[in-house]
């Protein structure tokens, strides 16, 4: 009697020997798959376990509104009495300065710079006492001393800050120094699609530095509330009270984990999807592989069965290899995604908080390659269910695996097949033809290559389509913007209507610009469900086909367009009407169309007007001459209006959606990476097969007088069909379904974007990519073809 | 009669190996299978290789034929060297001169009987497809498999098959025609009718080498050599083929064959 085990162990050892090359690649294809949603799963776990944890310790409000100038502090005390809600409330006092205001020396070296390049307004606060902290790197609540000052963890990576440096902070008193104590996470401010950023000091630090005079003074109002679901109620109830200060930004907890987790979240989701792919064309290939053993081994299988081997310990003895295979490839993915999850979370981990290690670090991972396990088990037993149908006397006298009556229906399809083709209905190269005909007649054999091909292209130009479309310039119609060169922002200061009329003026005066035009940011009140809410209405020139309208056209007198959240928001269409408030005046307005926004948290409006007095903020666009660099122009504007942002459209978009295109162009080049290597991988380990299946073809053809060279082509002619078929169906797919595929899951993030069209590089995504993809497919052909010029013929017919 | 002089009195040389040996080096140590063959074979001649079981036929056939390298020495077909011929040109000698019968007949699945036996005629004059067309069909009705030519392969039996593989053979009109064991997977009555297919091509003047272990088989040949351990070790002389003398011929080839310790 033979024990199972033995027998088991034996088998395995011998086919791992036999087919080294196949199983290699099955288990490489394994353990990426593995390694790709162990570390996706693992990245979601930590990101997660980050924010949480700098949640827990900062306590952020449930809603805040930035206001910039004078406000009624009686009013908010008002309203916090009135509210039952409020579980907490503050106002927290800041001193605004821009990024030229701040310089910084490292005493030791002597070393200096200032943070010029940082983009977002420095908010210089003290530390809250109930709510909203600011974390030192140890997880603390700051304290600073009298001259001490925390710094945003994110100027520490930016600029190469150091504990110890000396800030000085440039004052209508002269320079104000302080020393750098340490850094402070932010709740509110870490992600960098916040415009702002906060900085710590101490209470005595805060009136010297209020006193020396130079900064702008701003309040965030902040609540916590009994009940965080009811924050957008909240957020109504507090816009309805026009007594309120409203003029800057009103955030939500919700909108901020949400751009938390879009910023660092889409690597992870990127990476589950890579590894979704994967496992498919994983199972794919062990299908294929599993099919094409039993055939080779059919008849010892029948051999096994006639000396009474029952089938459950025949199909135990394939099961066992794939699921040590499977399992030794769980293992190690599992590990290495340790080591990558390490590297990817390694920003999360200081710009938010050290996840703790908890239960779920653990069972996530756990439960993530637990299911691809049992995933890949489950498939290959069943592929092996084959084994069952397999008769003894046709394994054993015919090598077949087919029973009578499958053999029987195999001869008749074959027989049709022949009856309605023939060699001689057609002409050109003899190669060609049977090549195109084995590949009709074969084609379900062959499918494994073109589906993969298909799979890989979508994998490679998804990531890029998306990455080239938030680079685009072009990508400002997502934003209710005009596509020109040059934006300039004029907001929460004291005097905008004069800012903005000389900066107009000079603009209009400098004959490298063109095209300048003026938009003004008018706060109107709206019905809304729970009773008046702010609509921010830019009012301007819309009549030149400057945005692009999902529905409906640009609005004229008498007309409004709302961003696509605001049109859901309020329930109306494109010839709706809407009846909009300010200082008393009520108008009904006619909707006449709907665009998309990712500006203002995406809830924006426009008509048609000019307005140059009373607006809570101005936008002005220009174009730039020929020849010109919008950088330049963009700096010498920003230093006459120290107070105002100049930037090149470009720079504009680059650095609204950083995050976003940070995150996928590493999902870009690394499912680049992976896709051709999968490729490469699969058609090889394909054609092996393939090829040892189409010996006695191959000898046929060579005892009738074809040379290597052409059976050689004529594999290869196959291949490459059948890998150009699959990349064209890919790069297709990821144009038409793929892009209402990341179209939908961006709708779905409530970014405002409800319609996205790519906007690829045609160039590199329908050209190159599918070429490097059919190299790739036509690399893995010629080497597998290597060996036919070489090998003995008169084998194949043995 | 000397070792090592196995050739026939007459006629034009049309196949000649000199000192051809084979060695597999895959095997550790390395197999040497065919240890300095010399062999002529003229012009029209039947030539029936003959041995035990693994003593080298298969590989002298192949080797000899071009679908296998020889590991030394050389050999001639029509006086043209084919051991210095490129693949390409070594494809164009089996396409035009040379015709191939397996014991198992080999055929491409997904093509019909007629269209498998039409392959090479097409490749080799790809321009004259109508004289291919005609001349496959005089040859399937000649062999008697006319009524099966649209038929898919797994659809006849072995010996239509094997008819098959010999219509396939001529169809490029070679000047030589190989097989190997080409009844060893037929039964009787199928033997009889593919051997009576190799005598009739025989008769209109193609050369056969044929491998064979059957001498029911082999008293079909003018000539029969016999190998052992990769050697060629004696050649017997029958004479051209009448079926009056079959009996006499094959008691004849049996003693032969019983002192050579078959
Ligand atoms: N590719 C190979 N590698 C190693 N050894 C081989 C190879 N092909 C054949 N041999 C060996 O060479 C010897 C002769 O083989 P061959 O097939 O020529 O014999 P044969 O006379 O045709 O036998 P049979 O009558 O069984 O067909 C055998 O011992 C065989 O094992
Ligand atoms: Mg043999």
């Amino acid at each position: 009697m033979i024990k199972p085990e033995s027998l088991y162990s034996r088998y395995a050892v011998n086919d791992l020997v036999r087919n080294k090359g196949v199983n290699a690649a099955l288990l490489v294809i394994l353990v990426l798959s593995a390694f790709l949603m162990a570390t996706g799963a693992m990245v979601i776990e930590r990101l997660a376990g980050s924010v949480g944890q700098l949640f827990a310790q900062a306590q952020p409000p449930h809603f805040l509104q930035m206001h910039k100038g004078d406000y009624d502090e009686r009013a908010l005390e008002q309203f916090a009495a009135d509210r039952p809600e409020i579980d907490a409330w503050l106002i927290e006092e800041m001193l605004g300065y821009d990024s030229a205001s701040l310089a910084w020396v490292r005493p030791a070296t002597g070393e200096s710079g200032d943070l010029t390049e940082s983009l977002i307004d420095n908010l210089f606060v003290t530390q809250n006492e109930e709510f909203d902290f600011l974390i030192d790197e140890s997880g603390q609540i700051a304290q600073p001393a009298q001259g001490a000052v925390y710094a945003p963890v994110a100027y520490q990576q930016k600029f190469g800050l150091e504990a110890g440096d000396e800030l000085t902070v440039r004052t209508d008193d002269g320079p104000y120094a302080l020393r750098i104590e340490g850094f402070v996470r932010d709740s509110q401010m870490a992600s960098s699609l916040s415009s702002s950023t906060r900085f710590l000091v101490s209470a005595e630090d805060f009136d010297g530095l209020e006193s020396a005079g130079g900064a702008s003074p701003e309040i965030i109002a902040e609540y916590r509330l009994t009940d965080a679901g009811g924050a957008s109620d909240f957020q109504a109830a507090y816009e309805s009270d026009p007594a309120l200060p409203t003029n800057g930004p009103a955030v939500t907890d919700q909108q901020i984990r949400i751009i938390h987790t879009i910023s660092d979240g889409l690597v992870a989701l990127a990476l589950v999807f890579v590894s979704l792919l994967l496992i498919v064309i994983a199972l794919l290939n062990l299908r294929f592989v599993i099919r094409g053993t039993l055939e080779d081994e059919v008849r010892e299988i029948g051999a096994m069965k006639a000396v009474g081997l029952p089938d459950k310990a025949i199909t135990g003895l394939y099961l066992s290899k794939y699921s040590v295979m499977t399992l030794v490839a769980c293992v190690l993915g599992g590990l290495l995604a340790v080591v990558a999850t390490n590297l990817l979370t390694r920003s999360v981990q200081v710009n938010y908080a050290e996840a703790p290690l908890g239960v779920a670090t653990f069972l996530v991972p756990v439960l993530a390659l637990a299911a691809v396990y049992v995933i890949v088990v489950a498939i290959c037993r069943r592929v092996l269910g084959a084994v069952r149908k397999i008769e003894v006397v046709n394994a054993l006298v015919h090598g077949s695996t087919l029973d009578e009556k499958q053999a029987a229906r195999r001869a008749k399809r074959q027989a049709r097949w022949v009856r309605r083709t023939s060699l001689t209905s057609s002409a050109g190269d003899i190669n060609l033809r049977l090549a195109l005909l084995d590949l009709r007649a074969e084609g379900g054999q062959w499918v494994l290559v073109p589906v993969v091909f298909f799979l890989t292209a979508v994998l490679i130009t998804l990531p890029t389509n998306v990455l080239s479309t938030f680079e685009s310039p072009r990508i400002v119609t997502y934003m209710g913007a005009p596509e020109t060169d040059l934006r300039a922002d004029v907001q929460y200061q004291e005097d905008v209507d004069g800012v903005q009329e000389a900066l107009v003026a000079a603009m209009r005066g400098d004959e490298r610009l063109t095209d300048v035009s003026t938009y003004a940011n008018l706060q109107y009140q709206v019905e809304g469900e729970e009773g008046p809410e702010i609509l921010r209405v830019e009012i301007g020139d819309y009549s030149g086909a400057t945005v692009r309208f999902t529905d409906g056209g640009a609005p004229e007198a008498g007309q409004i367009a709302l961003s696509a959240l605001n049109a859901d928001k309020y329930g109306v269409a494109t010839g709706d009407e809407l009846t909009i408030r300010r200082d008393g005046e009520q108008v009904t307005v006619q909707v006449s169309g709907v665009y998309q926004d990712v500006t203002a948290t995406g809830y924006t409006a426009k008509m048609q007007g000019e307005v140059s007095q009373g607006a809570e903020a101005y936008v002005v666009y220009a174009a730039v001459a020929e020849g010109v660099d919008p950088a330049v122009v963009a700096a010498g504007l920003g230093e006459q209006f120290p107070t105002t942002v100049v930037l090149p459209m470009r720079e504009y978009v680059r650095d609204t959606f950083s995050n976003m295109t940070n995150a996928f162009r590493n999902a870009a080049w690394l499912s680049l990476v992976f896709g051709v290597g999968v490729a490469v991988l699969i058609t090889s380990l394909f054609l092996k097969l393939r090829l040892t299946r189409d010996r006695s073809k191959m000898g046929v053809l060579t005892a009738v007088g074809f040379s290597a060279s052409e059976i050689v082509a004529q594999v290869r002619i196959k291949t490459l069909v059948v890998v150009v078929a699959g990349t064209v169906l890919g790069v297709v797919f990821s144009a038409t379904a793929g892009e209402s595929l990341v179209g939908g899951l961006l709708a779905l993030s409530g970014l405002g974007i409800t319609q996205l069209s790519f906007i690829p590089q045609p160039w590199l995504v329908y050209v190159l990519y599918p070429l490097v993809l059919a190299g790739a497919g036509y690399l893995g052909v010629v080497l597998l073809t290597r060996g036919i010029r070489s090998a003995d013929k008169s084998m194949w017919l043995k | 009669m000397t070792m090592g002089d196995f050739m026939p009195n007459q006629g034009t040389v049309t196949l000649e190996s000199r000192a051809l040996t084979k060695t597999y080096f895959s095997t550790d140590p390395p197999t040497q299978v065919l240890g300095g063959i010399d062999l002529t074979v003229r012009e029209g001649e039947f030539v029936v290789i003959m041995g035990a079981s693994g003593s080298g036929k298969s590989t002298l056939l192949y080797s000899i034929s071009g679908m296998d390298r020889p590991t030394s020495g050389n050999v001639l077909l029509e006086g043209r060297e084919l051991t210095s011929l490129d693949d390409a040109e070594m494809a164009g000698v089996r396409l035009t001169r040379m015709g191939f019968v397996f014991q198992q007949a080999h055929f491409l699945s997904n093509l019909d009987v007629r269209d498998n036996i039409l392959l090479p005629a097409l490749k080799a004059a790809p321009k004259e497809k109508d004289a291919a067309i005609a001349r496959v069909d005089a040859l399937m009705e000649r062999f008697g498999i006319a009524h099966v030519k649209d038929h898919g392969i797994t659809q006849v039996s072995g010996g239509q098959l094997q008819r098959a593989s010999i219509c396939r053979a001529l169809a490029g009109e070679p000047s030589i025609l190989f097989a190997d064991e080409p009844t060893g997977a037929l039964n009787s009555s199928m033997s009889e009718e593919v051997m009576n297919a190799l005598t009739d091509v025989h008769s209109d003047g193609t050369t056969v080498v044929m491998v064979t272990h059957d001498p029911g088989c082999a008293v079909r040949g003018d000539r029969v050599i016999y190998l052992r351990d990769g050697l060629l070790v004696d050649s017997r002389e029958l004479g051209t083929w009448s079926a009056e003398q079959a009996t006499q011929r094959e008691d004849d080839l049996l003693a032969w064959l019983r002192d050579l310790g078959f």
